[in-house]
């Protein structure tokens, strides 16, 4: 995995982090269990770091798929994106180029390879 | 003279993901860090993930948003990560103790973590976390954790302790 979309991926996790946290249902539930939430602070800095590091056409690429999906970086299995289930025909005949990102050709969501 | 039905009971989530293969009798760290790492690497041989850095890295900030080790010996670090492909527990034991930054300060003995992906409605994830919080809430169901020869006795105990709910 390239280093952008290990930073894309931690970014994702990081932001369903903040984003359960924040979630009063959630962080409830969570807290109900004997979890402590009160990071979230910490959290947000370290998200801002984190995007410091992120090509700028790349962060604006996932911040403007995130309002549309929960999850914009997604597993590809195969010839399948995890994101749609879609098999994508031309998956395979790409190669891996160190630094590329691919996107999916049916939901566009940014996709690693498993 | 007629018998009650014999009802078998079906397994928790916890138990269809209790599995030989995800456990660590007792652990090499002594520390957090590297703890969670040791675990990261058992869970990356059983193939959960092929990512260990980034399961790491996302493990250490859900710590950071505070610790899950919640005392009486007991840790159950969680995260649901975009590297985890299907939902996994992994068992640990330290007979020793680890620094864990535990609520009670306490060193802590049992460890869950539990990963998953991050897929938008997961009930299972927050199901399994609640049957880890009561299957050990008793003293003496973490003691026979603490000193099972095998990981059927435990799994033994964690049954017990879901089915007298």
């Amino acid at each position: 995995m390239n280093s952008q979309l290990q930073a894309l991926v931690a970014l994702q996790d990081l932001d369903l982090m903040i984003r359960e946290a924040k979630d009063p249902e959630r962080a409830t539930q969570e807290q109900e269990l004997g979890f402590e939430l009160h990071g979230v602070d910490k959290l947000e800095k370290t998200r801002e770091r984190l995007a410091k590091q992120i090509d700028e056409s790349l962060l604006r690429v996932y911040e403007r798929m995130s309002r549309r999906f929960t999850r914009v970086v997604v597993p590809l299995e195969g010839k399948v994106c995890l994101g749609c289930f879609m098999g994508l025909p031309t998956a395979s005949k790409r190669t891996a180029e160190p630094g590329t990102i691919e996107n999916c050709e049916n939901c566009g969501r940014i996709l690693y390879r498993l | 003279m007629p018998t009650a039905p014999f009802v078998e009971r079906r397994e928790s989530h916890l138990e269809v993901h209790l599995r030989p293969t995800h456990f660590i009798p007792e652990l090499r760290s002594k520390k957090k860090a590297s703890v969670l790492e040791e675990m990261v690497a058992h869970l990356a041989k059983h193939k959960a993930t092929r990512q260990v850095d980034a399961l790491l890295e996302t493990l250490l900030q859900r710590e950071a948003l505070g610790s899950t080790g919640i005392g009486k010996g007991i840790a159950i670090p969680h995260a649901r990560s975009t590297v985890v492909i299907e939902r996994a527990v992994l068992l640990a034991r330290s007979s020793k103790g680890i620094e864990f930054e535990a609520m009670d300060g306490n060193p802590v003995h049992i460890l869950f973590l539990i990963v998953a992906p991050p897929v938008d409605q997961d009930p299972i994830y927050l199901q399994m976390l609640s049957q880890i919080v009561k299957s050990i809430r008793l003293a003496p169901a973490r003691r026979r954790i603490l000193e099972a020869p095998d990981f059927g006795t435990i799994r033994t105990v964690i049954k017990g302790q879901l089915s007298d709910e």
